[in-house]
Order: structure tokens, then sequence, then C-alpha cells
């Protein structure tokens, strides 16, 4: 069987989830969302530094002219932009689930059925999650506050974040 | 023709006499009285000074100069008989019950002991570490997937550990804090977790 088929045949389920009984509902607070956040945050970081850093040894054997600086750093921020806001729409509408996510075992996923967000509403979340943080991060205050702990971006977007258990991976024999 | 009449009377009487010499003879041997007197014999001084007296003699360059010249050992050897007591010897329990006995006297012990403490073993140990085929097979053992995997597992398994103590602190302190921004806002505590949607 080939590797294609072998990933085609793979199931993604939580671990125990035919013996252990259904955990009881509850929301993600802002503590460990927010270090999940620091850790993508670092992620992100480390991957753009290292980038980076990479085309300016680059750049600097080549030596392009002065005047290419301005091109250079309009595409290098718009690169950025886009690796930003691709890390988390492409996570969350994929698994609900980012790095930082995983890690501390939690996923992003629609209030209606719990089902991942779509692309869209992922976007819609980032761009929440921009203007959450606009304010002196006001918008985050809801998560406090609010029964489903939502903060302003997870009310814009329709989205909750929920305790995820640890997946493994089996082979559907 | 008397020569023959006198050989046919004598002969059968000779046999005859001679079956009972030998049938008498293997009645004291199987009695209990030659068995005394043989042990008495085999106890005596007089047993101890023959021996001696053998030993002493030429019956021992006799003897050995006969194995040699009849191939005793060449005989021995063909027909198995070492194999075969080789085997016995093995495959008995008294070689075990030998092993055993040496092994817990402690003449073997101190000879351990010294041997441990010995110059030969402090010179064998070095010459050990000197040599490259040591780490060859040190570099062996330690890029072996059965290590390699080993190590890969613990490392994995700390760092889960680790991870889990954060996750455990950091969902402790969304409680806490939700605790105290409810209360600084005036608002009720949070409801408890409801059952599991489908």
């Amino acid at each position: 069987m080939s590797f294609a088929a072998d990933r085609a045949q793979a199931v993604v389920r939580p671990a125990h989830a035919a013996e252990a009984p259904a955990p009881p509902l509850t929301y993600v607070g802002i503590v460990t969302r927010a270090i999940a956040f620091a850790v993508d945050a670092a992620v992100i970081q480390f991957v753009a530094i290292a980038v980076a850093g990479t085309f300016a040894l680059i750049l600097s054997v080549l030596s392009p002219p002065d005047k290419f600086d301005g091109v250079l750093l309009v595409v290098g921020s718009a690169a950025y932009g886009l690796w930003l806001v691709g890390y988390f729409v492409v996570f969350w509408s994929a698994t609900g689930q980012t790095p930082g996510n995983r890690l501390f075992q939690i996923r992003v996923c629609r209030a209606v059925d719990r089902t991942a967000p779509s692309a869209g509403a992922a976007l819609l979340r980032f761009g929440g999650l921009i203007l959450a943080a606009l304010p002196l991060f006001a918008g985050f205050l809801p998560i406090l506050l609010d029964d489903r702990r939502r903060g302003a971006h997870d009310m814009i977007a329709g989205t909750v974040v929920v305790p995820a258990p640890p997946v493994e991976i089996t082979s559907r024999r | 023709m008397g020569g023959s009449i006198g050989a046919a009377v004598v002969r059968p009487t000779v046999r005859r006499i001679n079956r009972t010499a030998v049938a008498t003879l293997d009645g004291l041997l199987a009695s209990r009285l030659a068995g005394d007197v043989v042990e008495r014999l085999a106890a005596s001084p007089l047993a101890a000074r023959a021996a001696h007296g053998a030993l002493q003699g030429p019956l021992v360059e006799a003897l050995a100069g006969d194995l040699v010249r009849y191939r005793v050992a060449d005989r021995l050897l063909s027909e198995g008989l070492v194999e075969q007591t080789a085997a016995r010897v093995l495959e008995g329990e008294e070689l075990e019950h030998v092993v055993q006995a040496a092994l817990e006297s402690p003449t073997v012990e101190r000879l351990i002991a010294s041997a441990i403490e010995s110059r030969l073993l402090d010179q064998a140990v070095v010459r050990l570490l000197e040599s490259d085929d040591l780490w060859l097979i040190v570099d062996e053992v330690a890029s072996s997937p059965a290590v390699t995997t080993a190590i890969a597992q613990q490392s994995a398994g700390f760092a889960e550990q680790v991870a889990g103590g954060v996750r455990a602190r950091s969902r402790s302190a969304d409680a806490w804090v939700e605790q105290r921004a409810r209360r600084a806002f005036r608002r009720r505590p949070a409801p408890p977790p409801g059952p599991e949607a489908g």
C-alpha cells in the first residue's frame, strides 16, 4: 500500500475516545490561551528571523543598489504579514489548533457545532484579534467575564476555545 | 596303547578337578568371609607397605612404558571413551555441584579478590580503554536504533511531563484570574461545566 493510501486511511481521533466518558463542556481561560499564543508568537518570530537572516546574508553578498531598499522593505513586510496571517488562518481552519494550542491541548472551534472554523471565519477571527488588541487589549477582557470565555474576536467569528484531548493517529485496518 | 588309555582316564579327571576348583574358588570369592578378608587386607599396614613398595620399584616405569608401547591413550581416544566421559561429566549434576561448591568457597573468593586488586587487571583496563575497537563498539551501541529510540522516548516523556505540569498550572491560573475579575466587576461566579454537547 502506498504512503498516500496509508495517510488516507489514517484516522485522527481522541485518545481513549471509545472507552472514556464524554468530558463536561468547558471553555479555556485567558491565561492558558495567552501562554499558547506566546508559544505561537515565538514560533512565528523564530521562523521569520531565520528567514530574514538568510535573505539578509544573501543580499549582503549580492549588494543590490540602494534604490531597491524601499522595494525590499515592502516585499519583506508583505511576506511577514502573509506568514503571520497564514499561520493562524491555516492552522485554525485545518484542525482548530496552532502548535501552541496543540502544546496546551486546546482547540478553536465554531460555537454552534464545535467543528473547525472555515478559512473565512479564521481570517475574521484573526482580524478580530488585532482589533481586540488595539484598545490596550480591552477586547480580551470579555474572556474573563463571559460564561463561554469568549473574547471580542471569538464573538466576531462565532468561535469558542475548548479543551482538546491529545490525538493519536491510528491506521484503520 | 597304554598311553592313550592313560590319557583317556586322566584327562576327564583333571578337567573335573579343575571345574571343582574353579567352582570352589567362585564360592569362596562370593562368600562374606572373602569380602571381610579383602577389607582387612586393604586396611592393614601390609597393603600400604605393598603399595609403597610397588610405587617405589620399577613397576611404575614398566607400566608407563607399556602404556606408551601399546598406545593405550590412542586406543581410548579412538573408541570415543573420552568424549563419552566428557559428555557424562557435563550432563551430570556432579559438575554443577562442584562448580557451586567452588564458587562458594572462600578460596575462590580470595582468588577473585586478589585478581581484581592485581596490577594485571589495571593494565588490562588501561589497554582496553586505549584500544580503538572499544570506542568503535561504544559508537555502534550508542548509535544503535534501540538506544536512540530509548533516549528519544525518555526525552519526549520528560517534555510531555513538563508540558502537563504547565498545562495544569495554567488551568488553575485561568480559574483564579477569572474569579478575581468577576469579583472586581461584581459579576456572578462562573457557571459549572455543562454536559458534553453531542
